[in-house]
């Protein structure tokens, strides 16, 4: 029997590119799951657990662990909310008797979606083409908070036509960091500007993520500067979903 | 209260936490030759290390030492100092000083033990051997037999608790003073010694 | 200059970021001290099991603190020297002072110690007619600068060799003003000149200590210049300060602990020096100080044991979380307007400032975790300052439109269908914004985000829309 995976969309795939979602359930399929999406999900709850609105977190975690708990695993396409369910939920429902071992056994079937095709299920490449000249942006919670690192690059290594550069500091954040890019805009930009002349001089022509969040906020920095770089999610071009990149016209 | 006990109360009371002492930390295992471990990481530290056959050697080489530098040939020995007792007419026209080392002398120190680990020298402070001797000069030549050269800085103390009462001062030299203040680049000699040579003696 | 306070920190951030000496300089701390630490702990080998072993070793010190100090005061005294405690910044100067009075002294050499900093002792001495000299190199320029440190372990980084030669020719009034200062060697060895002489007229010296042994009863040094040492040994009274925090159980210990902390701070195997401090000169002696005091600072330490910020009590203050922190690495030390600035200063400031004059220090953050990646004592950095934004949010300290909004979104969050129906407004509305060009230049709300960005406009109907009506 196939194993069965809960999509945990995320807010920001939802709203703004649900193409992302559907390129991780093809992706998922590919990997030799059954896919569902519990209509009952919203958030994952960082910006009020980021912000120490515990209470409000502790509240969407609950509602999170009810919609996706009776599944075999949970898949985000975005290594902040993967983070999220796998380290902070066991942590903020640690003293609710009713949530805490949920909790815990939900962080533990809870996985980043690239690292959950690659480590979980053993896929090695993908059937897609895609002629670009593309670098690869570590979100620091996929890096950090999910360990993954080599498993986009052994996916991009098989799509046709793409060629792959790394940055120099792929390590350093790009400054998004949620709330933190409204709260200190000139800070974050300046981060931001920091990544984007690092991309720019890998020679690459896009520049691809696993979390929407710093690809939004990258690609918003470079459209109001006038830099051309198409910036895109990784599950799209493994998924060989094309169209226009984030901000491009349509 | 006292402020002492007011503070360990609070201590005492808010603890919750119970973590268990650790095992005893094991250090990279020493590289086979000591000597050479401990020469090649204090040259790593900007310190010049000779290797000399016997005790007896130590007046020509200091005198070396200082023409190289084109240092006047004068060397500063502590009252007390093991020194004393060399045959110095090996280095003619160097002269022995007592007095207190300034900022531009040199002075010979004899170290009991170094660290192979890091090249490091460690100076307890004694009747022989002034704790400021070690910062005063623009040089110090510092003497050390190789038996006395333990693989890590942990075995020292160990020695140290050994031989009795523990001195005022324990002093742990690793190259030459230096500084990264001014535009995080390295200047040697920021108020210690501009230079160290280590004297390695090959003795039983 | 003078000091800036936490609460300007977004005024002083918006005019660091445009500093250019400064970037140069935050630049240099990356490539000197992030990639020395890395070079180090390669040559080292098993950098993973050493910090581990280092916060074992400070967890242990920490949930024996009492005994600990009370072991290491015991020995202290039966050695001849006096062990003060001070439960604020006001009684720790009181203290000092009061001995530098009973000796008679005036002249007070400093080594460099960030407790000093935190209890804002040199201004206090001053006041009190007495001449304090720093003599670590960057604290000394900085001293003549009347700045305060602007890195833990590199308080004049941000200074150009083209600054501190300004500051030198108005500081040295007493040497030849034609006089070159153009190289870096030439300033060191004026500074080296011109505090051998502070050295020796000393007639006390202040150091802080970046351990406490609890066995042999030692207060241990690190320094490179060999400042530390010459204020210990060339005056009759010597002074140690320091948090009670920083005790272990026995050099055993401390020498784990060194091999972390040089490492981390600035990618030394070692130190130039490392100083074992035990007690007073006895008659057998044949130099160092007559007098040993050492004072022990509690300041609101004691305060977080038992609480989720516990953990940062173990800092060892290398500094390393400064060196990689993308926040610190843009607006430099001195935007923070405390004595602790980066991640540290993110954990510990709101404890010694409060949690309201602190909020900038916690939340400005990404929370992107390099500094706990690299603390050598594994300090969950990101953990504690979340802690302070909860209880800053718990205490109804936070913005009042920042807890509305929260609200607002959490009320929708809560109940899927809402949500539903307001994230595909949203989506539709802005996408109609967007138009062709396929952004949205400016709202008049999330002014935060339009200051320096476009938004990527959606793609229309939201996911969950597409979902549920496809095929």
């Amino acid at each position: 029997m196939k194993p069965r995976v809960g999509l945990f969309v995320t807010c920001l795939v939802d709203l703004v590119r649900p193409q992302v979602g559907f390129a991780a359930v093809k992706l998922i399929e590919l990997a030799g799951c059954d896919i569902e999406v519990p209509a009952t999900q919203t958030c994952c709850g960082q910006p009020a657990w980021n912000s120490g609105a515990d209470k409000h977190a502790a509240d969407i975690a609950r509602q999170v662990v009810d919609a996706f708990e009776s599944f075999d695993y949970v898949v985000a396409p975005s290594g902040s909310c993967a983070g999220m369910l796998r380290i902070h939920y066991p942590e903020l429902l640690k003293n609710d008797d009713a949530y805490a071992t949920r909790a815990r056994s939900l962080a533990a079937k809870s996985h980043e979606l690239i690292s959950f095709l690659v480590r979980v299920r053993g896929m090695k490449d993908v059937a897609a083409r895609s002629n670009v000249r593309a670098c690869y942006h570590d979100s620091c919670s996929s890096l950090r908070e999910n360990g993954v690192k080599t498993e986009p690059r052994t996916l991009l290594a098989s799509v046709n036509g793409l060629e792959l550069s790394e940055l120099k500091e792929p390590e350093v954040c790009c400054g998004f960091g949620g709330l933190f890019s409204v709260k200190y805009p000139e800070i974050s930009e300046r981060l931001a500007n920091d990544k984007i002349a690092d991309a720019q001089a890998t020679g690459a022509d896009t520049l691809l993520g696993a979390d929407l969040g710093c690809l939004l906020h990258l690609a918003g920095c470079m459209e109001k500067q006038g830099k051309a770089m198409k910036v895109r999610h990784v599950a799209e071009v493994l998924a060989d979903i094309h169209g226009p990149a984030l901000g491009e016209p349509r | 209260m006292s402020a002492r006990d007011e503070i360990l109360s609070a201590i005492r009371t808010r603890r919750v936490k119970n973590a268990p002492r650790p095992a005893r930390y094991a250090p990279p295992p020493p590289e086979s030759d000591l000597v050479k471990q401990f020469a090649d990481r204090a040259r790593r530290t900007a310190a010049e290390v000779q290797i000399l056959n016997d005790l007896s050697d130590v007046p020509a080489a200091v005198a070396d030492i200082l023409r190289g530098k084109n240092m006047e040939a004068a060397i500063h020995l502590p009252p007390h100092s093991p020194f004393a007792a060399l045959d110095w007419k090996t280095a003619p026209g160097l002269s022995l000083e007592s007095k207190s080392p300034g900022p531009d002398d040199a002075a010979l120190a004899l170290v009991p033990f170094g660290i192979a680990e890091t090249g490091t020298l460690v100076n307890p402070a004694r009747d022989s051997a002034p704790a400021s001797w070690h910062f005063r000069p623009g040089l110090e030549i510092a003497v050390i037999h190789t038996r006395d050269i333990l693989p890590h800085m942990e075995n020292v103390f160990a020695r140290i608790k050994q031989s009795g009462a523990l001195p005022h001062t324990i002093n742990f030299v690793s190259g030459p003073s230096r500084t990264g203040d001014i535009e995080q680049t390295l200047e040697l000699g920021a108020h210690g010694p501009k230079a160290l040579a280590i004297l390695i003696v090959e003795e039983a | 200059m003078t000091a800036s306070t936490p609460q300007e920190f977004p005024a002083e951030a918006h005019a660091a970021l445009s500093d250019e000496t400064l970037k140069v300089a935050l630049r240099r701390l990356k490539t000197h001290f992030a990639l020395g630490r890395q070079l180090a702990f390669t040559r080292y080998g098993d950098m993973e099991a050493l910090r581990e072993q280092g916060r074992a070793i400070r967890d242990y010190a920490l949930s024996r603190l009492d005994s600990l100090l009370e072991s290491f005061e015991r020995q202290v005294k039966s050695r001849g020297g006096q062990v003060h405690w001070a439960r604020d910044a006001k009684e720790a100067r009181d203290i000092i002072l009061k001995i530098l009075r009973e000796t008679g002294a005036k002249t007070v050499t400093k080594g460099k110690s960030m407790v000093s900093e935190e209890i804002a002792l040199n201004p206090f001495l001053e006041a009190n007619g007495m001449h304090p000299v720093e003599t670590d190199l960057g604290e000394y320029i900085i001293q003549l600068r009347k700045e305060p440190p602007s890195h833990i372990i590199a308080p004049a980084f941000h200074l150009s060799k083209e600054q501190v030669a300004e500051t030198f020719r108005e500081s040295h009034t007493e040497l030849d003003p034609r006089r070159s200062l153009e190289e870096r060697t030439t300033l060191v060895l004026e500074a080296r000149r011109m505090l051998r002489a502070q050295f020796e007229a000393a007639d006390a010296g202040i150091t802080g200590a970046n351990f406490l042994s609890a066995e042999e009863g030692a207060a241990v040094i690190v320094t490179n210049e060999g400042n530390g040492d010459l204020t210990r040994l060339l005056p009759k009274t010597h002074i140690v300060l320091t948090g009670i925090e920083k005790v272990v159980a026995d050099l055993d210990d401390v020498s784990v602990l060194l091999r972390l902390l040089t490492r981390s701070a600035t990618g030394q195997d070692i130190s130039s020096y490392v100083t074992v401090m035990l007690g007073p000169r006895n008659a057998k002696e044949a130099d160092g100080p007559e007098n040993f005091h050492i004072v022990l600072l509690d300041n609101g330490r004691s305060r977080l044991i038992g609480t989720e910020a516990e953990d940062v009590l173990r800092c060892i203050r290398c500094a390393a979380c400064l060196n990689h922190c993308p926040i610190y690495g843009a607006v430099g030390g001195h935007s923070y307007g405390a004595t602790y600035s980066g991640p540290i200063g993110a954990a510990l400031n709101p404890n010694l400032l409060g949690v309201s004059a602190a909020r900038h220090h916690t939340n400005a953050s990404t929370f992107c975790g390099r500094c706990a990646e690299v603390c050598p004592v594994k300090i969950p950095l990101p953990k504690i300052m979340r802690y302070w934004r909860a209880r800053e949010y718990a205490s109804g300290l936070a913005p009042k439109a920042m807890t509305f909004g929260l609200g607002l979104w959490a009320f929708a969050a809560k109940r899927p269908a809402l949500y539903r129906f307001f994230s595909a407004t949203v989506a539709w509305t802005l996408r109609k914004l967007g138009g062709k060009k396929g952004h949205v230049h400016a709202l008049p709300i999330m002014n935060g985000w339009f200051a320096v960005r476009d938004f990527p406009a959606p793609q229309g109907k939201s996911f969950h829309h597409l979902w549920a009506h496809r095929k």
